[in-house]
């Protein structure tokens, strides 16, 4: 077998574990879309054009709520600027790579598929003889979970067009939120950034379109950087 | 929103995500990211599943309604609990979902 192939199978090998935790992410996604009124193949389309898990969750939250364009866009758009974070660590490991594989790997350049990747680049050294094919165990990543993506989305918008409106099901979008937030609050940061957000999410509840929610998430931001800030010695 | 505008919604958020994806593998590479920037993106998850939360919770109709007979911030009590708990987020969409609609039936 190729040095290449079987690079891109330890990839998808790795990658799938991870798919138990995304398939329901991506089954309440479809079912959540459905509920906000969006059509089904627009649904589908998103999950391969926009491919970001959380941000697509708050997208179909905030339409089911009535919010306005620009406060999604906003919103989906800060969500999503961590993903900076993952091309700043990714950039020293595939720049020597021609610029069509750079755009590849960008577009599967999701939470998962980074933190599976990131560790085989940190703990397999470049080889010293022979070609570096680490970018094919990048790619076997990215290709897991995208296929995973796509089939529980459709799996979501099939299930979710069966389940009646009372049984409140996408409810457990807000309780997905609220597991990760948990985790994201052991910090003392963490914590000041959730607590601001959520008050100041209800204190500017009045403001048109929700953009409080924006205005919220970016003064949760400065509470975090001044916590941090302050606990720092 | 109308079905065109949503279209427009989604691929502006999908090209914006690509570019950060790629900032620094392809069109900044090379370059290091400003610190401020740095230390906002470790805050973005916490301070943005918060205020979605609490909208989802509270805000209904584009006002706050602080009410003890209304079900889903009490659901959303017992899942932050097993969630603080167990760590697991398929069993803090389980009871919470479980303890939405005892609280339906309840209140």
């Amino acid at each position: 077998m190729s040095s290449r192939l079987s690079e891109f199978l330890a990839g998808c090998r790795d990658e799938a574990p991870l798919q138990l935790g995304v398939v329901p992410f991506g089954m309440l996604y479809g079912i959540g879309a459905l509920a906000a009124g969006m059509p089904p193949w627009l649904a589908q389309a998103a999950s391969a054009v926009v491919f970001a898990g959380a941000a697509q969750l708050v997208i179909v939250q905030m339409l089911a709520a009535g919010a306005g364009a620009l406060p999604i866009g906003l919103t989906a758009g800060l969500l999503n600027l961590r993903h900076v974070l993952y091309s700043v660590s990714m950039a020293e490991h595939v720049r020597h790579l021609p610029r069509r594989w750079r755009m590849l790997l960008a577009y599967l350049l999701t939470d998962e598929a980074y933190a599976v990747a990131i560790l085989r680049y940190q703990s397999r050294p470049q080889p010293e003889a022979g070609p570096d094919n680490r970018h094919w165990y990048f790619l076997g990543c990215g290709f897991t979970l995208w296929s995973t993506w796509q089939l529980s989305t459709a799996a979501g918008l099939l299930f979710g067009a069966t389940v009646p409106a009372e049984w409140d099901i996408d409810f457990a979008v807000p309780l997905t939120f609220i597991a990760l937030l948990t985790l994201l609050m052991r910090e003392r940061a963490g914590q000041a950034a959730a607590l601001v957000a959520a008050v100041a999410a209800l204190a500017l509840a009045a403001l048109p379109f929700r953009l409080g929610l924006v205005v919220a998430i970016v003064l949760g931001l400065l509470a975090g950087v001044m916590a941090a800030k302050r606990s720092r010695p | 929103m109308t079905t065109g505008a949503l279209v427009g919604l989604l691929v502006t958020v999908g090209i914006v995500t690509f570019l950060y994806r790629y900032a620094m593998i392809g069109l900044f590479a090379g370059r290091r990211l400003p610190g401020w920037l740095h230390a906002l993106c470790r805050h973005i998850a916490p301070a943005s599943f918060a205020a979605l939360t609490a909208g989802e919770l509270f805000i209904h109709g584009g006002e706050v309604v602080l009410s003890l007979m209304a079900p889903k911030p009490w659901a959303a009590l017992v899942a932050a609990l097993v969630a603080w708990r167990t760590g697991s987020v398929l069993a803090t969409i389980g009871v919470g979902m479980a303890a939405l609609y005892c609280f339906k039936w309840l209140l």
